[in-house]
């Protein structure tokens, strides 16, 4: 029952809202005690009490089923505050290859590569629920929290020092009557290369009571082919982590299970200074590099002490009406005259954010994309007159160079869509409506202590990895019939696979966007490797059986996970299946799509014996279904 | 008013914590599903929400008599889950199918049609009612929030909603998912159960996992 944090013997609840890192730290160990005596003393009323005990903090009461218009808020009232970084700790007991079910662990498949990359940091995320307060004029609101904090703390990394972080959830054992998220979580690192067990597979949900250890190489892609570490033309630095419960990750995220994880290697190597390959970009976390979490919410009235977030129970999240930057709405953050890295990530659940720096006079400034979902351009890409379109899931690394702002300015980044602020708050530049304003830089002067600017962004930023030769060629077909989320005819079933692969194989996949006449367009997600957009076309209204070519933007031309596929678009991308085996996903990361089931599974394999196997059951349940095949003779070993 | 406020109390004593402030509106299958006359198949009158869902844990889908794209299939689909799942249904479980087509699915239509399909079973009721009241019912059940599915009533017959208004739950599954999966998501929606339960299912589930590792070499169907 031991734990090197502090004493089990507490049975005082922490305050509300007070210490939560604490009062959590506490709660785990009494649920980790109860768990580790779990086979010796189950039966005694006192562990089951142990183990069931709800959660200090009183459930929310909600208003209703009407969205309600949000409270006023005042801008620029709160500081731009930046997640903490997460601290490694020693976990007890400690991680194991194959799943440590006695102590509590959630069943999973053993850990691959574990000897080749043992972890060598270990981080614990606690899902429990806690307070949060997303603006000085709104009282505090219930939410689902990783440590307590929203947004969780950001686990700094290395490539080459691989980690662990231990899921623990402690989400609410009774059931949450006025909470819509469910209980029942799986952490995907999106869009980490790792083993599918680590790869929070949509039905691979635990629940409260117990832990996974999601185990994270900290490998480029590649471990095969290049041995050591993988190939470092494949580096990635900005994940970011989430739940991906099937049917409930809108409620779940839109409750705040969500964080940033970051991985530095030479080239990005957590400083400024001139370091062997480094690209002496913006670096120090929370200083001059600076995540921007964006998301959108909706708030009910004051009652019980706590503005709680509005919730809608089976339709999806709900839009909201106010957009939140790392936790706090319409924040403030004191710049000074120099080069600035934000990282922003749109967790969702469903808006786009189409985003533009303004100006005092109301023009438009500068923003310089470095990095796409983690990727590193191969030359930067700066956007002078179009704004910068974050579908969800998407994250950009861009720099903003204040020192084109003389100090004592303010400059604005601006959403195209306006927010409802509540209070009569005159424009702060012309054509810039306070609705329209996501956060404040304020410019000053750097200060004596403060690190001097960085030298120019280097015009050529990365190598890309060699060109990608598929093995074969595959379409995915998007469509909805009869209110069902189709993918290549069949909706998501997270127990039967889709599509198999060889392990270190490659193929061309084109993604076909052909439900019906929507507007919608889907980000379409892709797990395991980072691809690269080979084409984009789009139907010809007049000549619907033809396409035409679109240009890609410069910023499609590197390396990603997340292909914005608009109604009628057929993105065609080329990827690579290397290093591990299992189950991994396709989806659409709107995430109300996604719990609609607009999601498939495909597996990496790694016998030839098992790829035909695995699509002949394919092809012969598609011929019973009456789908065509899916794959030719010799591509599935034999007739059907 | 008064049986709600009675359930947030048995709710909040049985977590442990105060009751919530009187007057203060709790988010439940009343605010949330249309309490709409409706009838049977068997003739009856019956509110919607407060005789056949209030409380209780249901299974609706949406379906007419002269479907014929996805309705039979899904039919008989509805048909070996009920079978699978028969010891609750009627008990603490029950399937609901409503017409999309309330002007040609009179009763005596649905029964004739519930009989050739097998499916005139315990704990399962097929409804039917005013065009403008199965019309509320499909937008509270099944909307996209998308003006152009959400006016389609062909595009609600694919999808089956689990609801458990007791502890406020609800999810949805594809029918024509393999009948594993189906059952997999009506459990979403089960009381919860108790952590004894729950490690006892995981401790299961690892040895199936194991077994399919030492006979195939990796994780078939678990």
């Amino acid at each position: 029952m031991g734990n090197e944090e502090s004493t089990p013997d507490s049975t005082q609840e922490p305050e509300q809202g007070s210490g939560a890192q604490e009062g959590l730290d506490r709660r785990t160990v009494l649920k980790t005690g109860a768990l580790l005596g779990a086979a010796a003393v189950l039966t005694s009323k006192k562990s089951l009490v142990l183990a069931q005990s709800a959660p200090p903090l009183a459930q929310p009461v909600l208003c209703g089923t009407t969205p309600p218009v949000s409270p006023p808020t005042r801008p620029f009232l709160d500081t731009l505050p930046v997640p903490l970084p997460a601290l490694p700790q020693f976990l007890n007991p400690q991680p194991t290859e194959a799943a440590n079910t006695g102590a509590g662990e959630a069943a999973r498949d053993p850990h691959q590569r574990w000897q080749q990359f043992l972890p060598l940091l270990t981080y614990r995320m606690v899902a429990a629920p806690a307070l949060h307060q997303h603006h000085t004029d709104l009282l505090p609101s219930y939410m689902w929290t990783f440590n307590g904090r929203y947004p969780a703390p950001t686990p700094l990394n290395f490539y080459g020092v691989p980690s662990l972080v231990r899921f623990t959830n402690n989400l609410p054992p009774t059931p949450p009557n006025t909470t819509f998220g469910i209980n029942e979580i799986t952490v995907h690192l999106h869009n980490g290369h790792t083993g599918s067990e680590s790869d929070g597979f949509a039905g691979d949900f635990f629940s409260t009571g117990f832990f996974k250890d999601n185990h994270y190489a900290n490998a480029y892609a590649g471990i095969d082919d290049f041995g050591g570490i993988g190939d470092p033309r494949e580096a990635m630095h900005t994940f970011w982590f989430h739940d991906h419960r099937a049917a409930f990750t809108a409620n779940n995220n839109y409750l705040g299970l969500n964080g940033m994880y970051i991985v530095y290697d030479s080239k990005d190597p957590s400083h400024e200074l001139a370091t062997p390959g480094s690209l002496r970009l913006p670096g120090y976390y929370g200083i001059t590099d600076i995540p921007l979490i964006l998301t959108d919410k909706r708030f009910c009235p004051a009652a019980n002490g706590r503005n709680e977030v509005f919730q809608v129970v089976g339709n999806g999240a709900p839009g909201g009406d106010k957009w939140v930057v790392n936790g706090k709405i319409q924040p403030k953050l004191t710049v000074r005259r120099r080069k600035y890295r934000f990282r922003i990530l749109n967790t969702g659940p469903a808006k786009t954010w189409n985003l533009s720096l303004i100006r005092p006079d109301g023009s438009q400034a500068p923003i310089t994309i470095v990095a796409v979902d983690a990727n590193f351009l191969e030359a930067p890409v700066t956007l002078t007159n179009r704004t910068l379109d974050v579908f969800v899931a998407m994250r950009f690394d861009v720099i903003i160079d204040f020192s084109a702002f003389p100090a004592g300015t303010s400059v604005y980044l601006k959403e195209q869509a306006t927010q409802n602020v509540g209070v009569a708050v005159a424009d702060p530049a012309p054509g810039l409506p306070i609705g329209n304003v996501l956060m404040r830089f304020d410019v000053v002067n750097r200060e004596q202590w403060f690190p001097a600017d960085t030298p120019a962004i280097p015009s050529v930023l990365a190598t890309m990895p060699d060109p990608i030769v598929p093995d074969a060629s595959f379409q995915w077909d998007f469509t909805l019939v009869s209110g069902r989320f189709l993918i290549n005819g069949l909706e998501f079933d997270h127990n039967r696979v889709d599509h198999v692969v060889l392990k270190g194989s490659a193929e061309e996949w084109t993604l076909a966007n052909d439900v019906a006449a929507g507007n919608w367009l889907h980000p379409v997600h892709i797990h395991f490797e980072e691809g690269r957009i080979m084409s984009r076309r789009v139907r010809v209204t007049q000549n619907p059986d033809t396409f035409q070519n679109i240009p890609l933007l410069p910023e499609e031309l590197g390396r990603r996970d997340v292909y914005p596929l608009p109604p009628q678009h057929r993105v065609v991308l080329r990827m690579r299946f290397r290093d591990f085996v299992g189950r991994y996903l396709i989806h659409c990361h709107n995430m109300n799509h996604e719990d609609g089931f607009m999601m498939v599974r495909w597996d990496i394999v790694d016998s030839v014996e098992e790829l035909t196997r695995k699509r002949r059951e394919i092809d012969e349940r598609r011929m019973l279904a009456g789908l065509p095949p899916q794959y030719t003779d010799s591509q599935r070993g034999g007739l059907v | 008013m008064a049986t709600r406020i009675k359930r947030r109390e048995l709710f909040s004593s049985f977590a442990g914590i105060g009751a919530s402030p009187a007057g203060a509106q709790v988010c439940t299958g009343a605010d949330l599903i249309p309490n709409v006359p409706l009838r049977t198949h068997d003739g009856a009158a019956v509110r919607f929400y407060d005789d056949l869902v209030k409380g209780r844990q249901v299974i609706i889908n949406m379906m007419y008599a002269h479907c014929e794209a996805f309705c039979p299939a899904i039919t008989s689909r509805l048909v070996e889950i009920h079978q699978a799942l028969a010891p609750r249904m009627g008990r603490d479980l029950f399937m609901y199918s409503i017409t999309l087509k309330p002007e040609q699915d009179d009763p005596a239509a649905l029964e004739a049609f519930a009989k050739m399909h097998g499916a005139l079973l315990p704990g399962w009721t097929f409804l039917t009612g005013a065009a403008y009241d199965i019309d509320t019912l499909r937008f509270a059940l099944f909307r996209h929030d998308h003006i152009k599915f959400d006016l389609d009533p062909d595009s609600h017959t694919g999808k089956l909603r689990i609801i458990n208004d007791a502890i406020n739950r609800w999810t949805h599954v594809a029918p024509l998912a393999s009948k594993m999966t189906v059952l997999q998501h009506i459990s979403w929606a089960d009381p919860p159960k108790s952590f004894e339960q729950r490690v006892e299912e995981n401790r299961r589930l690892q040895l199936a996992i194991d077994k399919e590792h030492e006979l195939y070499g990796y994780r078939k169907i678990v």
